[in-house]
């Protein structure tokens, strides 16, 4: 039986403590939110049946845990002696053993040590304002930012440019802080340096100038072959661009665009109305391949030099003959032919058959008896009677001759006039001797034409989805002077002009055209540099004096 | 009549100034291509540019203008053009880019400029939302006596569950003394407590509430009740510190990235002209 004293301690309203004495006889004391309990502590977080003080086996008084906990300085624990002075923790309240006045055997006090805080002010500290520091994290992330864009992309790209130390300093490095700076890709050429901008961007607020480009192009040309076409029309680019800097025409940074400017409106500034440029010109105005362009002119070789050439324009029919020395009748040589042993020895034969195309632009290898006739025709002329026939190599005419004056010197004029008529006369042009030739005739020399248009560029593999039938009409022709390249007409059957029409591709002057044959100008002036003093002499002609 | 706001802002009058130089920008774009293709360095480009830049600093010169209460014209009219032609700025400057994009300060001055768009454009949709929703979710009341209502309704469920078996008391004093209302940046925009104590006690106690003696039947019913009520409370009062958050988050980026913007486009400009 334990005789307790309970001596519950509260705080009354002027937060003074107040002792409330009680008196308890039970074999077991019950702790807890039960109203049945012995020791009834009203506080949620107290158990139903929290813990119970009786006596164990050893005849001592404990404090035995049910479905609460109960601690001792911070442990917890499962019974604990309860010895006076001694200080436990039941939930939030704390229980202290007295010393026990001599009518009973035990005396706690109960104080509520960690009240329940009051609900309102307590829900308000767990509910937040909305967007607690809004105005801290604005300002935080806007000098954050202000100092990240400037220094990465204005102070230190500018400290390069302004401190030469700097620059050299940084000079080996695969970039420059300035790299941030690039306003678009650089064309593959240029990339390997490219990220360095200070290798073309030489001085600050100043445009590229020649001296950057002239650096690696040491060897480049003038542009244009001819110099007087060269200074005319470099004076007139400089009148309508108002510079004539490299980096006018050939543009950085546009990369995958070309480098150089491929657009008509360059071409049609001057040739549009070339008068104004050249007043004694005899070109016509251009400006679009449709709607305004001369018909084209072939190119016919009239002598044994590269420069003894003659233009005659498409329109003009009747001088259009070639005079290649040859009679080729391209009818009797495509489709099924007949071979050279007898009627059975059908041949197919094609374009390709003898014209093989070559090289990336599908140029068309040169053609010769050797590699191209003789795969049918014989290789040697036969000729006399059957019984004491005389081989003749295909050749130069004095070594016909030779063999003839050799082989049967009496039958000479017989045998030189038949292949005056028939044997070499079958497939070359023959003309008589001239006075103080020593060759009684000879055949016409070859003038095998292998550049008809000139002035522009074909690329035959641009067009190889085409039959080659297609612009070029040979299956008709009986002979060699018929002259079978497609004229203006025939191109505009899939080209258009500047614009793009209904199932016909735009193209521009550039599409066949090349800046006044810029490179063949550098084939022609061999060993031509640009001297250091000439670079950006252009910006410094005089103003252009027209003749009126 | 409904009073005009900012989106019908003088018949709008803005709006229709915000179309007609799109259009014209549109058109110059396809008419004047330069032969190498759109790029900002063509005359068209420049031009583009230039009255980028100046719009762009008289749309930053609102956020001054907005909390000067003198001036010329009406707030309402200047948020309106300030919506519109901010809009409309976005199509110059990509028509002024030529739609060439790469890892450089222009592009970022480009993305920075999308940034405080969309941003702009996001505050706009709150603003055109949230508003009427937060009148729909609060009625009458207001935050604070939403909380008291709950603080009250925590105290009488606390009192009931004295009574309770333990297991009861506990859920009950956890979702009181654990429930939080917006208590992190994302909690507040998400509106929802991960795990809400309040919405799991309402659970449990369902279960719990089967194996109860009869004479705590009715005890518990109402202590159901009371919490059930309590949890579409704290409901509301996060609905509504969602809807606020929402309605200034989007200003976390609009104005400082309006900051970066500037100095951006004054480092784009530099660059520009010093690689002239």
């Amino acid at each position: 039986m334990i005789n307790c004293l309970l001596i519950k301690i509260t705080n009354n309203s002027r937060g003074l403590p107040v002792r409330n004495y009680r008196t308890l006889n039970a074999t077991e004391l019950m702790i807890g939110r039960s109203a049945e309990c012995n020791i009834h502590l009203a506080d949620p977080r107290i158990a139903m049946h929290h813990a119970v003080i009786k006596e164990l086996e050893d005849g001592h008084l404990y404090v035995v845990s049910i479905n609460g906990e109960i601690e001792v300085d911070g442990a917890m624990l499962q019974n604990i002696k309860l010895i006076p002075g001694k200080q436990i923790m039941i939930g939030p309240y704390q229980l202290n053993v007295e010393p026990a006045p001599p009518d009973v055997n035990l005396s706690v006090s109960l104080t509520l040590v960690n009240p329940l805080s009051d609900d309102y002010q307590d829900l308000k500290a767990r509910t937040h304002e909305p967007l607690p520091n809004a105005f801290k994290f604005k300002w935080r992330l806007s000098m954050w930012l202000i100092a990240f864009i400037s220094l990465v992309f204005l102070v230190l790209p500018l400290a390069q440019n302004l401190i030469p130390q700097l620059q050299s300093s940084m000079s080996e490095l695969p970039f420059g802080f300035d790299r941030v700076w690039s306003s678009g890709r650089m064309s593959t050429a240029h990339r390997h340096f490219g990220s360095q901008c200070f290798n073309c961007h030489q001085a600050p607020l100043k445009k590229v100038s020649d001296k950057a480009c002239v650096n690696c192009h040491q060897d480049t040309a003038p542009h244009i072959a001819d110099p007087e076409l060269q200074k005319r029309s470099l004076k007139a680019a400089h009148r309508f661009i108002g510079s004539m800097r490299c980096a006018e025409c050939h543009q950085e940074h546009k990369a995958p665009h070309p480098l150089a400017r491929q657009d008509n409106n360059m071409c049609i500034k001057c040739h549009g109305a070339i008068r104004t440029i050249d007043p004694e010109t005899k070109l016509p105005n251009i400006r679009d391949f449709e709607k305004k362009h001369p018909d084209f002119e072939l190119s016919f070789k009239t002598g044994p030099g590269p420069k003894d050439i003659e233009r005659i324009p498409q329109s003009n029919q009747s001088k259009l003959i070639e005079k290649s020395g040859l009679k080729f009748p391209h009818d009797q040589h495509i489709g099924k032919v007949q071979g050279p042993n007898g009627i059975w020895d059908v041949r197919e034969l094609a374009c390709t058959s003898c014209h093989q195309a070559e090289g990336k632009e599908m140029r068309f290898k040169a053609l010769s008896y050797k590699n191209n006739c003789s795969t049918c025709h014989t290789s040697e002329l036969q000729i006399g009677a059957k019984d004491n026939k005389l081989t003749l190599p295909h050749g130069e005419e004095q070594n016909m001759f030779n063999a003839l004056k050799l082989y049967a010197p009496k039958e000479f004029d017989r045998y030189s006039d038949q292949l005056k008529n028939n044997g070499c006369a079958y497939c070359h042009e023959v003309q008589p001797a001239k006075t103080g030739d020593k060759l009684p005739w000879s055949v016409m020399p070859l003038r095998l034409n292998n550049d008809w248009l000139a002035k522009a560029q074909f690329n035959h593999a641009a067009h190889r989805t085409q039959q080659c039938t297609s612009c070029h009409k040979v299956e008709a022709s009986k002979s060699s002077a018929d002259v079978a390249i497609p004229n203006r007409q025939s191109c505009l059957l899939c080209h258009s002009g500047n614009t793009p029409k209904h199932k016909r591709i735009a193209s521009s002057c550039m599409s066949c055209h090349t800046f006044h044959n810029a490179h063949q100008g550098y084939d022609l002036i061999t060993g031509a540099k640009v001297e250091t003093k000439d670079v950006d002499i252009l910006s410094t002609l005089p103003t252009v004096t027209e003749k009126k | 009549m409904q009073q005009s706001n900012m989106f019908d802002y003088k018949n709008y009058r803005y709006f229709k100034i915000a179309v007609v130089i799109i259009l014209i920008a549109f058109a110059a774009f396809l008419f004047f291509e330069p032969a190498v293709g759109h790029y900002g360095g063509s005359w068209l480009g420049y031009t583009l540019g230039t009255i980028s830049a100046l719009m762009v600093l008289w749309m930053t010169w609102y956020g001054i203008r907005k909390r000067r209460y003198r001036g010329t014209g009406a707030t309402q009219g200047w948020l309106s053009a300030h919506i519109y032609l901010g809009t409309a700025l976005t199509v110059f400057v990509t028509l002024h880019s030529g739609f060439h994009f790469g890892l450089n300060i222009h592009t970022l001055a480009y993305a920075l400029l999308l940034i405080v768009v969309i941003s702009g454009f996001f505050g706009n949709y709150t603003y055109m939302i949230y508003p009427r929703k937060m009148t729909e979710n609060m009625g009458e009341d207001s935050l604070d006596g939403l909380l008291l209502r709950i603080a009250e309704a925590d105290k009488l469920a606390r009192k009931i569950a004295l009574l309770m078996p333990d297991e009861i008391n506990n859920t009950v004093l956890r979702a009181c003394r654990e429930t939080s209302i917006g208590l992190s940046l994302i909690d507040q925009l998400s509106g929802f407590q991960p795990n809400c104590p309040s919405a799991k006690a309402v659970q449990e106690l369902t279960v719990l509430g089967q194996n109860l003696a009869v004479d705590q039947r009715k005890v518990y019913r109402e202590l159901y009740s009371i919490m059930v009520r309590r949890e579409s409370l704290v409901k509301r009062a996060r609905q509504d510190l969602m809807y606020r958050a929402r309605l200034g988050i989007w200003l976390y980026l609009h104005v400082p990235f309006t900051v970066g913007l500037l100095v951006a486009m004054l480092a784009h400009i530099v660059a520009v002209f010093v690689y002239w």
